[in-house]
């Protein structure tokens, strides 16, 4: 199975189109060149559940969870572009449950 | 050729310029250029800064290196009340609602940011032809590329518009331009200089990077703008580099030197890139310094490791552009109308073609074979360079195979643009410091150490380019 197969089952689950939202989202060829060289690249290690190295932050060095307000400035402008104003209200898209 | 912030410091503090007329100058010339190098003009904004910095010299007071200095930024920094477009129709009326860590302190030290530079969108593209602003035109030959992705910035830098600009890098963004322009770009060590306030491509290996005409200048910029930041958790403390650390000739005499035979004897390298690097090598030689041969990875396997996770980074990291808080919203029937019709027509078609790979690579089928694989390989270059450095201190390679493109010819062939970055995506998966050089390869050198070894990087460009 190609890739172009794989995506087309995978559209069964959720299309490129439906995951990236994007219309006629395909995959590339140039991407599809890319993703061969990795299939068929040598790794010391072929066994995919192999631990991949730990890059995250060290639970010392985390900061706290805490919340900072942001200044006035900071929330004006944030408010400035926001897209769709009316009447004093923030306009979103209506949410239609499928 | 000594420090240019130095030489106009001076120039300020002895009165023989004024920072107005300065800033107004280097605005005059961004104006008049037809190099296509701005996004937006800060004219108000510098303006403003350089009367505080003449008013602070008729008071006598002392000012710091660089206080009134004329710098720019690449266009996918955030700068509180200024705009930040990333060259992209999605964000092009969008305002920073805050400033970026690095330009923050860059502000704080009295610098004054002119221009919000041109570069690829989102940063994705390796000739700065992926703009909504158009291509911008290389600073030596007009016909080609600036490179890219801060490709703007690079320009800025060699035609004297900038004094400096910081650029980002992620696989070669800061690096390439800076070999296409011949001027200097630092990647530094990932995390060295915090990341809060760029727009994020691939955050695991997206860095802050300087660029300037001389190394003087890159070794400023850096100092100032690197630490840690309570906004940006991948950040790691770093001590300041000293001039006189970098000028040192006897430790950068003792330094060994690496460089990848893989790279060099390879069929996709331009005849006179490979002829030049060779000679320059022969040259280190001559100067008593040790120089041994490495074996890499090839480059199709690299190109390919690096694009397979920056795509998937990025796939994740521009969900967030939906329209819905921020954007040029395009309204459409339903909420997942609007998204769709929203990111259609907002972003360029090769940031398009990086999304959809990215969600494709993260997709279920795809995931293990492909980016878990993705994975390993990088783990296994960080692992090569980990004992490589054990040998040598510095690898040295051109920073591209190929010569500058002309412009119109990168993104008809995305593989082509891929390949470009062979020499350069290696060390951003690494994580490692890396400068771009104006000597040697018509397209620059590459200087490389291992993570926080910038002193040998700088010890080393000092000791080939005196």
């Amino acid at each position: 199975m190609n890739n172009t197969q794989a995506a087309i089952g995978m559209s069964k689950m959720m299309s490129l189109e439906h995951l990236s939202s994007i219309r006629g989202a395909e995959s590339s060829e140039a991407v599809e060149k890319l993703f061969e060289a990795i299939k068929n690249a040598k790794s010391s290690n072929s066994d995919s559940s192999h631990r991949l190295k730990n890059t995250a932050v060290e639970l010392d060095d985390l900061r706290n969870d805490e919340v900072i307000e942001s200044s006035e400035d900071v929330k004006k402008l944030i408010r400035q572009n926001f897209p769709m104003e009316k009447n004093g209200y923030l306009v979103v898209a209506k949410v239609i449950e499928e | 050729m000594g420090s240019e912030i130095q030489r106009i410091h001076q120039l300020l503090v002895e009165k023989k310029i004024s920072c107005t007329d300065l800033v107004q100058g280097k605005l005059d010339e961004l104006t008049k250029s037809t190099s296509n190098t701005s996004n937006f003009l800060l004219t108000d904004y510098a303006l403003n800064l350089a009367k505080k910095v003449d008013q602070n010299i008729a008071n006598g007071k002392e000012i710091g290196i660089l206080e009134g200095i004329p710098f720019g930024i690449k266009d996918v920094y955030l700068l509180q009340g200024s705009p930040a477009s990333g060259s992209s129709d999605f964000l092009r009326n969008y305002i920073s609602p805050y400033t970026a860590t690095a330009i923050q302190k860059l502000l704080d030290a009295g610098a004054i940011p002119i221009v919000k530079e041109n570069c690829d969108s989102f940063g994705h593209g390796s000739s700065n032809e992926n703009s909504v602003f158009g291509a911008v035109k290389n600073a030596v030959n007009e016909k080609l590329v600036a490179g890219g992705s801060s490709g703007g910035s690079a320009v800025n830098v060699a035609k004297g518009y900038t004094v400096f600009s910081i650029g980002g890098d992620t696989g070669g963004s800061v690096r390439q331009p800076a070999g296409y322009n011949k001027v200097y770009g630092l990647k530094p060590t990932y995390g060295r200089i915090s990341r809060y306030g760029i727009m994020a491509y691939a955050s695991s290996t997206d860095v802050v990077g300087p660029i300037a005409r001389t190394m003087e200048d890159i070794l400023m910029v850096l100092n100032v703008m690197s630490g840690k930041d309570y906004h940006d958790q991948t950040t790691i403390n770093s001590d300041n580099i000293s001039l006189s650390d970098c000028q040192d000739k006897e430790a950068a005499q003792k330094l060994k030197v690496g460089y990848y035979k893989s790279f060099i004897n390879n069929k996709a390298i331009e005849p006179g890139i490979k002829t030049d690097f060779m000679a320059l090598i022969e040259k280190i030689k001559g100067q008593g310094i040790e120089v041994v041969e490495l074996d890499f990875l090839d480059s199709e396997t690299l190109v390919s490791t690096y694009y397979t996770l920056a795509m998937a980074e990025t796939a994740s990291n521009l969900a967030r552009l939906d329209g819905t808080n921020y954007g040029n919203r395009i309204t459409g029937t339903n909420l997942k109308d609007t998204y769709a019709i929203t990111r259609s027509e907002n972003f360029t078609v090769e940031t398009k073609r990086r999304i959809v790979g990215g969600n494709q690579v993260l997709s279920q089928g795809h995931s293990e074979e492909i980016y878990l694989k993705a994975r390993q390989i990088r783990d296994i270059i960080t692992e090569q360079f980990e004992s490589e450095f054990e040998e040598v201190d510095i690898i040295l390679s051109p920073v591209s195979p190929n010569n500058v493109p002309e412009i119109g010819n990168s993104l008809k062939d995305p593989m082509t643009m891929y390949l470009s970055d062979a020499y350069t995506v290696g060390f951003s998966l690494g994580g490692l410091p890396t400068l771009s050089v104006p000597v040697g390869p018509s397209t620059g050198l590459q200087v490389t150490a291992a993570k926080n070894q910038e002193l040998k990087i700088l010890q080393f460009s000092n000791l080939i380019t005196a």
